[in-house]
């Protein structure tokens, strides 16, 4: 632990009976750092977050939130920290203003100009009563709630889910004005583009166990792609097999799929000796990201 | 416009006003229940007068517990106060309050969690304690309105019918069934709040309800077992018979009691458990 961690969680354990919760997790998110927390549905994302949060407690370990213990120091944690949960549910009787205005005052208060300027960036109305809103717009009114005391902390568990494409790029600049403003933002994500457009380093998080802690930048140069190239006439894989990068090749008629990462100039290259009629580039599901990158099938449940 | 928005709601202010506020228009007919129990039996008053006698007798010709089960022990249903006694006090007021307050001690707590509604509420800087109590507040401010509207009820609609009893023994009445809603209410509560299931707590309150009315119905008949009634959390409610005797103080204390010990198992469990996602 570094003093002055924003978030340190050390050898964190929490088990549910026979459920699997999380297993000797240990990491650190530095001041003003954007942090992703990547990982497949179920892998232990939001049992993590909860625990930071103070809803469940650990069962071995412990986490520190802005130098304050996570269970006893939550009040002091809550005034500071700004949440979203990743399940939840907002009063259906109120209207969007006076959810706000309950955790608001909750809250003794909060910054209402830049609370409106949210409501109006995100085309958020808080007029209408939550029961008609929907799921996008509920997920809005929860961001809001999490970001209109200007917190030193976010914690966001799948804060994008349910908004369309724009009002993502809205909530991308958000948390670049979050982080230009020295503020910190832990976020949980399992789709790998949006760690990579957001975050600067990324933990990455699997069936319970935490599997690495990467820069984005390194996450990016060893990032693998499968290349569908389609030649105008039957090509050996053999020739591909032994370039720099390359994991695997394998051809099927005149369609040859590559599996490369890092770097992509010597396959290109040797692309470029044949015809190429089509080529296709995919990212890789985060699945293989495990299996070729990280190696192995984890612990074989 | 951007600048016009306030985020300043009076009833909004704490979760004890939020939970009235939450809950206005179903105390609102709550009330208009409770008051429609206490002026139906004003038109009936004349009638079972006149009868007294025949129905006097036909009761004390069932077996013992029965006519306890309807007559209340003292065995008067004919005066005034006899008359409310044995038909409001002993049977629909407390009814319709312990399930007002069964209701809303389960949902206080188990109903927000079971909604998802709980995480963000408790992500503020806002202690568990401090939701609990809140809600448990508003719980009693629920219960005792509905227990003054129930009191008013009888002085607005019975003279008409010389149903006329005693304003105060009418209030210790009134004030005794605000206790017992409380203990229930409270047992509810505690239940919720150990177990986050709404559905739970409101069941098993409600059957410890029941068996405790059996309890203090049955037992007494029999000699071997007649303490169980003091078990009975019921048994300190109708034993009483405020409508007659004025407030009973020691009943009165046992289920506030019972309240309170509910409210303070509620606290405890409720802080060290997780809550369901």
């Amino acid at each position: 632990m570094t003093v002055g961690d924003v978030i340190h969680v050390e050898h964190l354990t929490k088990s549910y009976g026979k459920q699997r919760g999380v297993v000797d997790l240990t990491f650190s998110v530095a001041p003003g750092e954007v942090f992703g927390y990547l990982g497949p549905n179920g892998a232990g994302k939001t049992t993590t977050i909860r625990t930071l949060i103070d809803v469940i407690r650990p069962t071995d370990g412990s986490a520190t939130v802005l130098g304050l213990d996570s269970h006893r120091d939550s009040v002091q944690i809550h005034r500071r920290v700004g949440y979203l949960p990743g399940e939840f549910n907002l009063y259906e009787q109120m209207t969007g203003a006076d959810y706000l205005a309950y955790l608001a005052q909750l809250r003794g208060g909060v910054d209402e100009p830049y609370a409106a300027e949210l409501a109006e960036r995100f085309d958020l109305d808080l007029g209408m009563k939550i029961k008609s809103l929907s799921h996008g717009n509920r997920q809005k009114v929860a961001l809001l709630q999490a970001f209109m005391h200007r917190p030193e902390l976010l914690v966001l568990d799948e804060p994008t889910q349910g908004l369309d494409p724009l009002m993502q790029q809205e909530f991308y600049r958000l948390i670049a004005e979050a982080r230009s403003d020295g503020r910190t933002v832990f976020l949980s994500s399992h789709v790998m583009p949006e760690i990579d457009r957001v975050c600067d380093r990324v933990a990455i998080i699997r069936e319970g166990r935490l599997v690495a802690v990467e820069d984005i930048g390194d996450l990016k140069a060893k990032e693998i792609r499968t290349l569908e190239v389609h030649f105008a006439e039957p090509v050996a894989a053999d020739a591909f097999a032994s370039l720099p990068g390359v994991r695997q090749a394998e051809a099927a008629g005149d369609e040859v799929r590559i599996t490369v990462a890092g770097p992509m100039d010597a396959i290109l290259k040797a692309l470029a000796r044949h015809e190429v009629v089509d080529l296709q580039s995919h990212e890789p599901s985060l699945e293989e990201i495990f299996l070729t990158f990280y190696g192995g099938d984890g612990d074989g449940e | 416009m951007a600048s016009e928005l306030t985020l300043r709601r009076p009833m909004l202010r704490t979760t004890f006003r939020r939970t009235i506020r939450d809950q206005r228009r179903a105390l609102v007919w709550w009330a208009i229940g409770l008051f429609a129990a206490g002026a139906t039996y004003a038109p009936f008053y004349p009638s079972i007068k006149e009868n007294a006698e025949t129905l006097q007798q036909y009761m004390e010709s069932m077996p013992e517990f029965l006519s306890d089960a309807f007559l209340g022990a003292s065995r008067d249903f004919t005066s005034p106060a006899g008359y409310l006694n044995t038909e409001l006090f002993n049977f629909f007021a407390p009814i319709l309050l312990l399930l007002y307050a069964i209701g809303a001690g389960a949902r206080a707590i188990a109903g927000e969690e079971e909604r998802q509604t709980l995480d963000v509420l408790l992500a503020t800087p806002t202690t568990r304690r401090r939701v609990v109590l809140e809600k448990f507040g508003a719980m009693a401010v629920g219960a005792a309105l509905l227990c003054v509207v129930l009191w008013v009820s009888i002085p607005l609609t019975g003279p008409p019918f010389e149903l006329t009893p005693s304003l105060w023994d009418l209030a210790a009445a009134c004030l005794m069934s605000f206790l017992l809603a409380m203990a229930f209410g409270g047992v509810a509560l505690a239940v919720g709040c150990a177990t986050g299931r709404r559905g739970l707590a409101i069941g098993v309150t409600a059957g410890f309800a029941a068996a405790a009315y059996l309890v203090d119905l049955l037992t007494p008949a029999i000699e071997s077992i007649d303490w169980l009634q003091y078990l009975s959390p019921l048994h300190y409610y109708l034993d009483a018979e405020p409508m007659m005797n004025g407030l009973g103080v020691g009943g009165s204390l046992v289920l506030a009691a019972i309240a309170v010990v509910g409210l303070a198992y509620a606290l405890v469990a409720f802080e060290r458990r997780d809550l369901a996602a």
